[in-house]
């Protein structure tokens, strides 16, 4: 009754602002259930590890490029860190930089969103390029039960950043196409934030339990 | 929200203390990782409820306890009219699918049609 009636200062994010968005709703509803997809990873993996025995994994653990892994680590996590940034801006309805490139104060929406599909793209480029190596020394996807876990778990995580890449580029040309940037194009650019961050920190955890754990 | 909220971190404080109880029990890790996630899976959604509970700072109608059915009137969201994009995904999503069977020419060719495809349900409304 009251509630209805009242007149709220318009929020970016949500439309009607005295309810909630449905498309964020709906996004971190269904982030849950990729969580549980991932717990059946590692439960997969800590099976799997438990099965084997603690020889096996310390003979291919050691194999693990610790110092290129934690560089990689290190881009996606700032990957988030420009996201976020992308995020305010769109919540300020900005989606264009206000002055030059090399102002990143004045930076928009945009900008931001680009550069973090560039970090995204190295992260991928970076995984390819350790799968290839790990391969020349002998882990391969079939090979072997640590082999299996290994490439499994990385590479479902792989394919989820490829698909937020995909989804950044649905963004940028979304935003280029509309004339107008509204609370339709900052609900885009926030849902697809949520998910960047959710692979990021399933990263974390998967980094932490695959090379570090071990 | 609230009772949205609420129901959702009760459920991840009942798994939280499962998970304790189990990994004092059991001691065996897959089950203490799964149990672990689903107490983030239900703490998840309850904070993000919290948060926009917080955020939109009015009573909604569902939360009111003399509310009215009329009191959720208004603007939902944006729904698609009628889209054939979804057929279209779900057609190459089954190709993509089909060839980790019967070939990986066939995934290639369903992967990139995919994507096309997923672009073209996604960009549907705004197309010049």
């Amino acid at each position: 009754m009251a509630a209805s009636t009242q007149t709220h200062e318009q929020d970016s994010f949500h439309a009607s602002s005295t309810r909630p968005n449905l498309v964020a709703v709906g996004t971190i509803v269904w982030l849950s259930s990729e969580l549980m997809f991932f717990a059946a990873l590692f439960a997969m993996y800590f099976t799997t590890r438990s099965v084997q025995g603690p020889e096996v994994w310390a003979e291919y653990t050691e194999r693990l490029a610790i110092p290129f892994s934690s560089l990689n680590t290190t881009i996606l996590v700032l990957s988030s860190v420009t996201c976020q940034f992308g995020v305010f801006a769109a919540e300020r309805y900005q989606p264009r930089r206000n002055g030059s490139l090399l102002k990143i104060s004045g930076w928009g929406m945009r900008e931001w969103f680009a550069l973090t599909f560039l970090m995204g793209a190295f992260f991928i480029a970076g995984q390819v390029y350790e799968y290839a190596h790990l391969v020349i020394e002998g882990i391969t996807l079939s090979g072997n039960a640590y082999g299996s876990v290994f490439y499994i778990t990385t590479g479902f995580h792989g394919l989820h950043v490829t698909g937020g890449l995909l989804a950044f580029l649905i963004v940028l040309i979304r935003t280029s196409y509309a004339r107008k940037f509204g609370h339709k194009q900052a609900t885009t650019a926030i849902v697809v934030s949520y998910y960047w961050h959710f692979v990021d920190v399933v990263w974390i955890a998967l980094f932490a339990s695959i090379y570090l754990v071990k | 929200m609230k009772f949205g909220w609420r129901l959702f971190v009760g459920i991840s404080l009942f798994y939280g203390i499962t998970t304790v109880i189990y990994a004092l029990w059991a001691k065996e890790v897959v089950g203490i990782v799964a149990l672990i996630l689903s107490t983030c899976l239900a703490a998840l959604i309850g904070f993000y409820f919290w948060f926009t509970d917080r955020r939109l700072g009015s009573t909604l109608p569902e939360d009111n306890l003399d509310g009215e059915i009329a009191d959720r009137a208004g603007e939902q969201g944006f729904f698609s009219p009628h889209s054939w994009w979804p057929f279209v995904v779900a057609l190459f999503a089954t190709i993509t699918g089909l060839g980790l069977i019967l070939g990986w020419w066939m995934t290639l060719i369903g992967v990139a049609a995919l994507m096309i495809s997923i672009m073209g349900w996604s960009m549907q409304y705004e197309r010049q």
